[in-house]
């Protein structure tokens, strides 16, 4: 979806078991959920008068 | 584009500031997920960095992973907080620009508003700023951010193309999206997409 909404460069970090002990544990392990971290980036701007006929 | 939805936006917004009301003006009750310095250690954030920070700032914080582990912040950055909360993320952002930076938080409901500016004024941060907002419509002009940061926010948003079309919006060209949510790793029924009180809890 970042792809498709136009940003570039896309990092995904490792898995977090963000939910371990806490009360949302058990849905969080049914559908194995686990927290990252993404980067991603908007394209740098095309030079002055790129594309410009 | 017009685009289908799974649940209807406005609904699952009232559910998720009743939710995170109570985060913010009852942070010790029982919730669904971890919250406070204790999640912020699982999480990997910098110890000295949350240490600093007065347990008003930290109380509250409910995010799912830690939006600093791919990069650190550079000084000078300008930040938007998509869903600030508290300001947990937004402090630690501030820390990493300094004063010649500048953050900004955005957030819909009324008790994290308020929290988290009482908190930025306790500490004096003169760069940090708190907006009300929504995700899909950020109260920020266009190309202002170097960075845009969240943190189990955009899983709580109903049009994801919204989000992510108006965070490309506030970011300057060459600028990033440093975010932090949750994924599945097993499909989720088509019935349960649908169910709006699963995506709160």
């Amino acid at each position: 979806m970042l792809q498709d909404s136009g940003f570039t460069d896309v990092v995904i970090g490792e898995a977090v078991d963000t939910f371990s002990g806490a009360k949302g544990e058990d849905k969080a392990r049914a559908f194995d959920v686990y927290g990252y971290a993404f980067m991603a980036s908007r394209p740098p701007a095309s030079p002055a008068g790129h594309g410009r006929r | 584009m017009a685009h289908d939805l799974l649940v209807d936006p406005d609904a699952l917004r009232e559910q998720v500031r009743d939710k995170y009301r109570e985060v913010a003006v009852d942070p010790g009750g029982s919730f669904h997920f971890h919250t406070g310095r204790g999640l912020a250690s699982r999480l990997g954030y910098e110890v000295g960095a949350v240490d600093a920070l007065p347990d008003r700032a930290v109380e509250s914080f409910a995010g799912v992973g830690n939006p600093f582990s791919l990069r650190r912040l550079a000084p000078g950055e300008k930040v938007v907080d998509v869903g600030s909360g508290a300001g947990f993320d937004s402090f630690i952002a501030a820390g990493q620009v300094g004063p010649s930076g500048g953050v900004a938080g955005i957030d819909m409901t009324a008790e994290m508003l308020a929290k988290s500016r009482q908190t930025a004024a306790a500490l004096g941060l003169g760069h940090v700023q708190f907006r009300e907002g929504l995700a899909e419509a950020l109260p920020v002009e266009d190309a202002w951010a170097d960075v845009v940061i969240s943190n189990g926010v955009i899983n709580l948003c109903a049009d994801k193309q919204a989000v992510f079309a108006e965070i490309l919006r506030v970011l300057r060209p060459g600028g990033r999206l440093q975010f932090a949510d949750i994924a599945n790793g097993r499909p989720v029924p088509a019935e349960a997409l649908r169910d709006i009180d699963l995506w709160t809890g």
